[in-house]
C-alpha cells in the first residue's frame, strides 16, 4: 500500500514535469519567433489566436499530420531510433533538477519539487547528454544523404569539443558547495546574491553559456543545421513526427542546460535578496529560466554563424584551456580556504 | 594588443554592442510589417495597376474602336474588332474587345496610344484568382472595373451631340447632296490650231 501510493506519487509528478516541459517546448518557439521578429522589427505569427498564440498547437497538429518519411536506402532501424535517442536524453535531464525549496505535505504523502534527488545529479545530466549526440550522429549517419552525413560529423565533432570545457566549467560550482547533488548545490548559494556562483565563478560561468550554446545547436554555433550551407543538417531526411522530436529535443535541451546554469550559477531558487524570500521560490527559479532562455534567443537574433574551423580553434585553443585554469585556481584557493577554516 | 583591446576582448565588447542594438530594436523599433489582407498599402498616384474601359458620363462607352491600342501593346493582349454603329454611320465602336490580364505587363502603353482617353490603369492588384480564364477580360469586364475605380466620369464632349442631330437629320432626309455649279468649259480641239 505505503509503496504503491509512493509510485503513484511519482508517476503522477513525472507526468506533470513531462507536461510542464513539454507546455515550455512549445511556448519556447513561439517565444523564439516573436521575440526574433520584435528584434528584427517584423510582427511574427498573427493568424492562429489572438497574437498567433495558438501557433505551436497548429504547428504540432501540422507535424503530426505530415507523411513520414523514410528515405529509399536508409536504414531503417536506426534512422527510426535516432529522434528517440535524441529526446529521451534531453527529458530525463529534468528528473533532478530542484524547481522550488518546500514539500508538499499531503496527509502521508510528500510531493517533493523535484521527481529524484540522487547524489550525482550533475553527472547524471552530463552523462545522459552527451548520449544525445549519438543520436544526432546515428540520424545524420543513417538518412544516407550528404548533408545529413556532414551535418551529423559537424555535430559530433563540435560536442565532443565544447563537453570537456562545458564540464570543466561545472567543476568550479561542484568544489565550491563539494557536492554533486543539484539540491545541495542550491542550498549552498542561499543567503543573498553575493553568495551565487557567478560572483565567485564568473569564468565558469561565461564558458558554461558558450559551452551550453554549442552543446544544443544554437546560433551562433548551430553549424550542424547549417541551412545555408546544409540545409537542415542531420535531420535533412527526416519529416512528420521524427522531425518534431528532434524539434523537440533541442527545444527541451535548451531549457535544461538552462536549468542547470541557474542552479550551478544562478542560485537556483534562492531569492538575490535574504528581504525578497517572501516570494515563493518557484517563482525566482522560473523568472532565472526565463531571462536565461530570453538571453538565448537574444544572442541568436545579435550574433551571426562562426566558420567550422573558427568554431574548433576557439574550443580547443581558447575554451578548454581558461576552463583547465579556471578549475586549477578554484581547487588551489577552496584548498587553502579549508586550510584556514579548520585553524 | 594593448591593454584596452584585451580588455574589450574579454568582456565581449563587440557582442555587447550588438546586444545592445537589437535590444533596442525590440523596445523601440517601428514594426515594419503591414497586415496585407486586413491592412492595405496606400498606393501612390499613378500606380499602373490592370488596365480598364472608361465611360462618358451619360454612360457610353469611350472607346472608337481604332485599335491603336492593339498597335501599341507589346505583349500582343489586346484584340479590338471594330465594327459601324448602326444608328450611326461613320461612327465606329469596338464590336468585340478584349484584354488578355494574363499576359499584360502593365506598361501602359495601350494607355498612350489611346486617342479618347478610353483606357487607363487602375489601382487594383488584386489579381489574384483559381481560374486564369477570368483574367481574359472583355469589354463587360473592362468597363465594370473602370466604373469602380473612375466614378467621376468625363462630359461627352459637345461636338458630340452636333454630330449626333447631324446623323439624326441625316437619317430624316438623306444624306445632302453637294450642289456644284456645272460650268462649261470649251475644250479646245485637237489639231485644230
Ligand atoms: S498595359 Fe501594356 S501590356 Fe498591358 S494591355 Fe496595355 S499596352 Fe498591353
Ligand atoms: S481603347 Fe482607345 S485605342 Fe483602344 S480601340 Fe478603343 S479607342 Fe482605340
Amino acid at each position: 500500500m505505503e509503496l504503491g501510493i509512493t509510485i503513484l506519487v511519482t508517476v503522477l509528478q513525472i507526468a506533470a514535469v513531462l507536461g510542464v516541459v513539454l507546455t515550455h517546448v512549445a511556448y519556447l518557439t513561439y517565444a523564439e519567433r516573436k521575440i526574433l521578429s520584435d528584434m528584427q522589427d517584423r510582427l511574427g505569427p498573427m493568424e492562429v489566436g489572438p497574437h498567433g498564440l495558438l501557433q505551436p498547437l497548429a504547428d504540432g497538429l501540422k507535424l503530426f499530420f505530415k507523411e513520414d518519411i523514410i528515405p529509399a536506402g536508409a536504414n531503417k532501424i536506426i534512422f527510426s531510433a535516432a529522434p528517440i535517442l535524441v529526446l529521451v536524453p534531453a527529458l530525463i535531464g529534468f528528473a533532478v533538477v530542484p524547481f522550488g525549496r518546500d514539500s508538499l505535505q499531503i496527509g502521508a504523502i510528500e510531493i517533493t519539487p523535484y521527481i529524484t534527488d540522487i547524489n550525482i545529479g550533475l553527472l547524471y545530466i552530463l552523462a545522459f547528454s552527451s548520449l544525445g549526440a549519438y543520436g544526432i550522429l546515428l540520424g545524420g549517419w543513417a538518412s544516407n544523404s550528404k548533408y545529413s552525413l556532414l551535418g551529423g560529423l559537424r555535430s559530433a565533432a563540435q560536442v565532443i569539443s565544447y563537453e570537456l570545457p562545458l564540464g570543466l566549467a561545472l567543476v568550479g560550482p561542484i568544489l565550491l558547495s563539494e557536492s554533486l547533488s543539484l539540491t545541495d548545490m542550491t542550498v549552498a548559494q542561499g543567503g543573498g546574491i553575493w553568495r551565487w556562483f557567478i560572483v565567485s565563478q564568473p569564468v565558469a560561468f561565461v564558458i558554461y553559456m558558450i559551452c551550453a550554446i554549442a552543446e544544443t545547436n544554437r546560433l551562433p554555433f548551430d553549424l550542424p543545421e547549417a541551412e545555408s550551407e546544409l540545409v537542415a543538417g542531420f535531420f535533412t531526411e527526416y519529416s512528420g513526427m521524427r522531425f518534431s522530436f528532434f524539434f523537440l529535443a533541442e527545444y527541451a535541451n535548451m531549457i535544461l542546460v538552462s536549468c542547470i546554469a541557474v542552479v550551478a550559477f544562478l542560485g537556483g531558487w534562492q531569492a538575490p535578496l535574504p528581504a525578497l524570500e517572501f516570494i515563493p521560490p518557484i517563482v525566482w527559479f522560473l523568472a532565472k529560466v526565463y531571462f536565461l532562455l530570453f538571453f538565448y534567443i537574444w544572442l541568436r537574433a545579435t550574433v551571426p554563424r562562426l566558420r567550422f574551423d573558427q568554431l574548433m580553434a576557439f574550443g580547443w585553443k581558447v575554451m578548454l584551456p581558461i576552463a583547465l585554469v579556471n578549475v586549477l585556481l578554484t581547487s588551489i584557493v577552496k584548498y587553502f580556504l579549508n586550510q584556514w577554516a579548520e585553524k | 594588443m594593448t591593454g584596452k583591446e584585451l580588455f574589450k576582448k574579454a568582456v565581449f565588447y563587440e557582442i555587447l554592442q550588438g546586444l545592445g542594438l537589437t535590444f533596442k530594436h525590440m523596445l523601440f523599433g517601428k514594426t515594419m510589417t503591414e497586415q496585407y489582407p486586413r491592412e492595405k498599402p496606400s498606393l501612390p498616384d499613378g500606380w499602373r495597376g490592370a488596365i480598364v474601359q472608361l465611360r462618358y458620363d451619360d454612360g457610353s462607352e469611350k472607346c472608337v474602336g481604332c485599335a491603336l491600342c492593339e498597335a501599341a501593346c507589346p505583349s500582343h493582349c489586346i484584340t479590338v474588332e471594330s465594327a459601324e454603329r448602326e444608328d450611326m454611320p461613320q461612327k465606329r465602336y469596338s464590336k468585340r474587345y478584349t484584354l488578355d490580364m494574363t499576359r499584360c505587363v502593365f506598361c501602359g502603353f495601350c494607355v498612350q496610344a489611346c486617342p479618347v482617353t478610353a483606357l487607363a490603369s487602375s489601382k487594383e492588384y488584386e489579381l489574384a484568382t483559381t481560374d486564369k480564364r477570368e483574367l481574359i477580360m472583355e469589354m463587360d469586364d473592362l468597363l465594370k472595373l473602370g466604373d469602380k475605380y473612375f466614378p467621376i466620369r468625363e462630359k461627352r464632349p459637345q461636338y458630340t451631340e452636333d454630330r449626333f442631330n447631324f446623323f439624326k437629320q441625316n437619317k430624316a432626309s438623306g444624306f445632302p447632296v453637294a450642289h456644284v455649279p456645272v460650268v462649261n468649259v470649251p475644250i479646245a480641239k485637237k489639231g485644230a490650231a
